[in-house]
């Protein structure tokens, strides 16, 4: 799982990774908002000593090509690569920022996040909002820098200002020339990013509440943003008739500028809404081959993350075509007439062609964009995707976990039944009556039947869609009671207790407590509430779910059943009081079993 | 009375044909001439003026194969309203076909747009769940579907490498089309996996797609249970 970083929070990259290529990803968006996205290349005194290294719109490599922008893709508004190891030692420190382009300031800026993805898995994510910044007009996010060895540190430091301060912040001489390639460059970038912001703040409607148009009935009537949405509700909810759409539908009068670009940009949505699907999925290997954009860590978002050198070794070259290759054939043959030929070296008018039908983003239930109805089936199912971050157990919604078998080769016992699905080569035994039979002493049949998994690949483990938690023990001790366990790794230590009570069904409550290096998924039927453990905490034996051994191994000290002693009360009758000391803790679901 | 607690549940404009209103329940714009299918007793609300024909003919038809002697499993709605739909709490998902074509578990299935194709289909080797009432609804064209799941269905992609994807068939909601698929049943004594007695079988996936996958082995259909 992605490590998630909070501002100021350092690390070792080699403590996320062992590769040396990554990918650098930053969202951010703000309704109406345009950002650039630079990565200053600064000396030891952290100073833009040579200004080939300021990577951004206009230069978007370094000489050497170990920094390269690659435009936005996988749901990122901007993204970058970074080569450490060719990284010339003179650079030691690489910051990533955003600058506001046109007004605004960030505390309007929605959720956004600068992550790291190696190995084609997203490694570190510094998550933001705009509620952390105010009037500032561009921001340093995050830092990878050397000292010693390379390290990332999530700065989040606001900045008054804009690019021009930003740059003068890193270097004085730089000044002179930058401010005007800037101002050169800003006719030029003005009305071309415009559109652009559509597609840049595509990925905060999705989590915001859609402007409201009219209902599905109305194409025409959308008053909606001026940026491209205007024409697509009709592709989004009339797809099942694409021919109309296939024509280019003249761009809405309402936007700012309507300069040519405009135009085209106002089409391109359209196009990729009306026309993209059909080829897209009517080649059912495309659909689901490298031109599917799935969730930027995922395995098929692959193609646009390091690790996999093909789709870069395109990228460099005609940067301005950013993410087509991965995004592969649906736009293929659109993308000639949208190539941003008036504005050669400006990658921007490009990417968020490619980054809206695709939002890498959770998917959007009538997006007034309409891009992500477009995309269909694997846009809508997007958020529910696998997430992969190569460890060994990972979360993948609050009811399903899976294990990764590949990671150490330890086996993994499972309750049986609870396999929902598994990838790979792996193996399912009965686990013998060895450790069974001593759970099966009840009388009742609350026998837990475990199986256990070997072999190499991916199980997905779930049961009854009761939430799960992985619980990592590093040494300590947890007793869960044996209906609540779902999985564990082989390599704990685990023994079956047995808690006899009179009024418990079946005559006696079985808890296996664990111990050792590992870990323990526990299954809860609803959201567990977990309690300190006070000299006065009982807790209804049908709804305990796990509670910490803590230093003492004996269970039964802590443990003491009582009888309630509440005349007529038949309902609660047998409670469990926990005693222990300072720091232990006590799981309750909200179901009584 | 203070309606303030509960306001936050009021529903939202209408953006698109199908809408979740929270995890669990679809929310249909309904028009004339634009028709659904919706599971027979998932209706939990309407508004406007929204018709239910309990059996239509071009269900009866398809429905032969697939049932005998059970009621409907579809209703034709149709005219013009909100319509809302559940299925006891479980996680609603729609979807937008654009000319792609999917497979989805029968007890899954909520809603489609009546003007795509659909069919039953018969999978090679499920023929052990006939029995059980499983069927199998394959939906292809352009227009919308709702999928039910019990908690948050997870994605997957099939095509990686050599390895195949195994799928406990309770816990199965949709796939692609396109995905080989065959049965596999464990014949090793001591494999012991599944629900139930020891008889150990899974649906193997291969090919290029996705397989939807829901986090629970109940595959119920609680809405014909209902009856």
């Amino acid at each position: 799982m992605a490590r998630e970083f909070q501002r100021g929070h350092k690390a070792k990259i080699s403590d996320l990774t062992a590769g040396t290529d990554l990918y650098v990803g930053v969202q951010i968006a703000g309704p109406g908002l345009t950002f650039d996205i630079s990565c200053f290349g600064l000396d030891a005194a952290e100073r833009l000593s040579d200004d080939r290294y300021f990577v951004f719109f206009n230069q978007p490599k370094s000489p050497e090509g170990a920094i390269q922008q690659l435009g936005a893709q996988a749901g990122d508004t901007d993204s970058f690569r970074i080569t450490l190891d060719q990284i010339p030692p003179h650079i030691q420190r690489l910051s990533f920022t955003a600058t506001l382009d046109g007004a605004g300031q960030m505390s309007q800026v929605g959720p956004g996040y600068l992550r790291i993805v190696a190995g084609g898995q997203e490694v570190a994510r510094y998550s933001f909002t705009g509620t952390e910044f105010s009037t500032e007009r561009a921001v340093m996010l995050g830092d990878v820098y050397l000292k010693d060895v390379w390290r990332f540190a999530a700065v989040g430091q606001g900045f008054d200002g804009g690019l021009e301060a930003l740059l003068r912040n890193f270097g004085g001489e730089v000044l002179a020339e930058e401010p005007e390639s800037q101002a050169a460059q800003a006719p030029q970038a003005a009305p071309a990013q415009a559109p652009a912001a559509a597609p840049a703040f595509a990925p905060p409607q999705q989590t915001t509440p859609p402007p409201a148009f009219a209902a599905p009935a109305a194409p025409s009537p959308a008053p909606a943003p001026p940026q491209a949405p205007a024409p697509v509700p009709g592709p989004a909810h009339q797809a099942h008739t694409p021919p109309p759409h296939q024509g280019f539908p003249p761009p809405p009068g309402s936007t700012p500028p309507p300069a040519p670009p405009a135009g085209q940009m106002h089409a391109a949505p359209t196009l990729a809404a009306g026309i993209a699907p059909p080829g897209f999925f009517n080649d059912p290997g495309a659909s689901s081959g490298g031109g599917q954009l799935p969730p930027p860590p995922g395995p098929p978002g692959v193609p646009g993350v390091p690790g996999q050198p093909a789709p870069y070794g395109q990228q460099p070259a005609p940067y301005g075509q950013p993410g087509q290759q991965p995004y592969g054939q649906p736009q293929a043959p659109h993308q000639p007439p949208q190539q941003h030929a008036p504005y050669p070296g400006q990658p921007y008018p490009a990417a968020p062609q490619h980054g809206q039908p695709y939002p890498g983003q959770p998917a959007p239930y009538g997006q007034p964009a309409g891009a992500a109805g477009a995309a269909g089936v694997q846009a809508a199912l997007q958020k529910y995707r696998e997430v992969p971050t190569g460890q060994r157990w990972t979360l993948q919604n609050p009811k399903l976990v899976r294990v990764d078998l590949g990671i150490d080769g330890q086996p993994v016992l499972a309750r049986q039944g609870s396999m929902v699905l598994y990838q790979g080569k792996v193996e399912f035994g009965y686990k013998g009556a060895g450790f069974a039979g001593r759970i099966v002493g009840n009388a009742t049949g609350q026998e837990l039947q475990l199986m256990r998994c070997t072999g190499r690949g991916q199980v997905f483990l779930a049961e009854n869609a009761a939430h799960v938690h992985p619980i990592e023990l590093q040494g300590d001790a947890i007793c869960v009671s044996a209906e609540s366990v779902l999985a564990f790794d082989e390599t704990l230590q685990h023994e079956v207790r047995r808690i006899e009570g009179h009024g418990i069904p079946g005559g006696a409550l079985f808890t296996m407590q664990f111990q050792g290096q590992g870990t323990v998924v526990v299954k809860t039927h609803g959201t567990p509430v977990v309690l300190p453990v006070t000299p006065s905490t009982y807790v209804d034996s049908n709804a305990i779910v796990a509670w910490s051994a803590g230093a003492q191994v004996i269970i039964s000290s802590q443990v003491r059943l009582r009888r309630s002693s509440f005349p007529g009360h038949s309902g609660e009758a047998v409670n469990l009081q926990f005693r222990g000391a300072p720091g232990n803790f006590v799981v309750v679901q909200p179901y009584e079993v | 009375m203070n309606q303030t607690p509960i306001q936050g549940y009021a529903p939202t404009p209408v953006t698109a044909r199908m809408e979740n209103h929270g995890s669990s329940m679809l929310k249909v714009a309904m028009q004339t001439g634009q028709d659904l299918f919706a599971r027979t007793g998932s209706m939990v609300a309407y508004e406007g003026y929204v018709q239910y024909d309990p059996n239509p003919p071009a269900v009866r038809q398809m429905a032969s194969q697939w049932l005998t002697g059970e009621g409907m499993p579809l209703m034709r709605c149709h005219g013009d309203g909100l319509l809302y739909l559940a299925d006891y709490g479980a996680d609603v998902v729609c979807l937008q076909l654009n000319g792609d074509s999917l497979s989805v578990n029968g007890t899954n299935v909520l809603a489609f747009d009546a003007h795509l194709q659909w069919g039953v289909e018969r999978v090679k080797g499920m023929a052990k769940f006939a029995g059980q009432g499983l069927f199998n609804v394959g939906i292809s064209g352009t227009g919308w579907v709702a999928l039910t799941s019990r908690g948050t269905p997870i994605v997957v992609d099939c095509g990686r490498g050599d390895d195949e994807t195994y799928v406990d068939p309770d816990a199965l909601v949709a796939w692609s089309s396109n995905l080989r698929m065959k049965g596999k049943r464990s014949f090793k004594a001591s494999s012991l996996i599944g629900r139930g007695s020891g008889e150990a079988y899974q649906l193997g996936f291969s090919g290029e797609g996705f397989v939807v996958v829901q986090p629970s082995e109940d595959s119920t259909d609680r809405l014909r249970a209902r009856g």
